[in-house]
């Protein structure tokens, strides 16, 4: 099976190691005799990174650094407000990535990097120092952009894009929320974790109310002009949740023109630039983003708050011995998405072992491939596939991706088995 | 000194990078195939067939039905078209051997 999978494939790849550069004696390139990456951040990205360096170089040591022991997927949780998943059922640990890849796992915190020493030290005191740096550390918030909108204010008004308990407590909300009440979703401008995601948030929770509180309505106040899947939500909303009639369970306003500046938590009232007033029973504010504080912390992110990359490699361009892979770094046009980091893990993993060894770099290709839900029996996706140009510049490669082209019964119920398929899958080839 | 070793340690790996791209390197694409088509057998319900049981033959037949729109999918054509034929071939041989 697969142990029998990865001989070959180790087989396959052995002997690649030949030095290039053995006129350069002493380049400490292996510590020990071994090769030390070390990758910090559990998610889709990072436990990609590991499981692969692992899989591509089993002379490479690899340490995951998470201060979690077990992480909730982002992808699958907007399941949990249509009642479609639980939270046990979106949680994985790294029990695989340590047993049949030999990942060594320290669960902890970064507390301080040392980029010209090449080390770093974590909260619980334990030194570490690496060959090469694998950075997927996520999102963190901008809390300076609402008035009045703060990480103690989120304990009330949840934004629910980090799975878990902001999740449960936006879900609790909406279940207790009287019928006739109004969901305020508040989405940020590009770019952000997830595209589509609050579009099929928005799907998620009218499933839920239009059978147990069908006179409620949910407003989505939208700081961009159009959305990710935009023809194919319309079209669902129309067809499952009245869209577009003065009943309709989901309304989308675009606020580009008019952002959205002070939250009154008193009343509940979210404030617009030119005066416009929007007053919920349930407030989800999805806040702009930049990368986790740990990559603004330690000079990896620029002007714009991402990390930007040489792509070929995701070597970050303020230090060479450094990648920043996943939502925290700077891919676009690539999309950030759960699918979009495992695929960017992968090129960076591939690259890092032939930097390692010395060998020649493949050509990159990313994928991203997103599904959402709009009811439990209607699934739409978007793909995209993406290369470097003649400038070294990601691009979508032309004629290829784009979204569902049919949206028959048929093909929406094939596409809601394939949402769910594909989760699975992509769990199975990060964790499992 | 050190630094002057790292920074051509990089220019040559770019120099050498132009030279791979001659040759494709089936594992950049291939490994994005297992996001949604699973190597482990876990999931044996699941719609979307493993690989592991088809030829190469059968996989790069099936991708090149999907490029040129003679196999009907929702998702495998926007994907393949992405792809030269050779690149295709060379994703089906190293799936079927991985």
């Amino acid at each position: 099976m697969a142990g029998l999978s990865r001989r070959r494939f180790l087989q396959g790849i052995a002997g690649l190691g030949a030095g290039v550069l053995s006129g350069c004696g002493g380049v400490p390139l292996r510590s020990g005799g071994k090769a030390h990456v070390v990758v910090v951040g559990g998610g889709f990205g990072g436990a990609t990174a590991a499981k692969y360096l692992r899989l591509l170089d089993a002379n490479i040591q690899v340490t995951l650094i998470e201060p979690k022991a077990k992480y909730i997927t982002c992808p699958g949780s907007n399941w949990l407000f249509a009642g479609l998943a639980n939270l046990d059922q979106l949680t994985v640990d790294y029990q695989d990535l340590q047993d049949r890849y030999g990942v060594k796992l320290l669960v902890d915190r970064i507390s301080s990097l040392d980029a010209a020493q090449r080390q770093l030290r974590l909260a619980g005191g334990q030194s570490v120092t690496y060959d090469r740096l694998i950075m997927s550390p996520g999102i963190d918030f901008r809390w300076d952009a609402m008035a009045g909108y703060d990480q103690a204010a989120a304990e009330q008004f949840p934004h629910a894009w980090q799975a878990g308990p902001q999740t449960l407590l936006l879900a609790r909300q909406l279940q207790a929320m009287p019928d006739g009440g109004v969901v305020l979703i508040a989405v940020p401008a590009d770019p952000y974790r997830c595209p589509p995601g609050p579009y099929e948030r928005a799907s998620m929770m009218a499933y839920w109310l239009k059978q147990h509180k069908p006179r409620s309505k949910i407003l989505i106040l939208d700081a961009k002009r159009s959305f990710s899947k935009q023809a194919l939500f319309e079209a669902g909303w129309t067809k499952h949740y009245g869209y577009g009639t003065t009943n309709s369970l989901i309304e989308w306003l675009s606020l580009a023109d008019n952002p959205l500046l002070q939250l009154d938590k008193q009343n509940r009232v979210l404030t617009s630039e030119f005066g416009d007033r929007f007053r919920g029973d349930v407030l989800n504010i999805i806040p702009p983003q930049t990368a986790a504080q740990i990559a603004l912390q330690h000079g990896l992110a620029d002007a714009t708050g991402w990390c930007p990359v040489r792509p070929l490699t995701g070597q970050s361009l303020f230090d060479e011995f450094i990648h920043v892979i996943g939502d925290a770094a700077h891919y676009a046009p690539i999309p950030k998405s759960a699918f979009a980091a495992n695929s960017e893990a992968k090129a960076c993993a591939l690259a890092v072992t032939s930097l390692i060894n010395q060998t020649a770099i493949a050509e990159a290709h990313w994928l991203n491939t997103c599904y959402s839900l709009i009811a439990p029996d209607h699934g739409i996706s978007v793909a995209g596939v993406y290369k470097l140009d003649a400038a070294n510049a990601i691009a979508p490669v032309k004629g290829a991706g784009g979204v569902s082209a049919r949206t028959d019964a048929q093909v929406a119920a094939t596409e809601a088995d394939y949402t769910r398929a594909v989760y699975r899958s992509l769990i199975a080839d990060t964790f499992g | 000194m050190k630094r002057i070793c790292y920074v051509s340690a990089a220019l040559l790996a770019s120099a050498l990078n132009t030279m791979a791209y001659a040759e494709i390197d089936a594992r950049a694409i291939a490994f994005n195939c297992r996001n949604c088509h699973a190597e482990s057998s876990l999931d044996a319900k699941s719609s979307i067939p493993s690989l592991k049981s088809l030829s190469a033959q059968q996989i790069q037949q099936a991708l090149l039905d999907f490029k040129y729109d003679k196999k009907p999918a929702t998702l495998m054509p926007r994907l393949a078209k992405a792809y030269s034929d050779a690149e295709l071939a060379a994703v089906a041989k190293f799936l079927s051997r991985n």
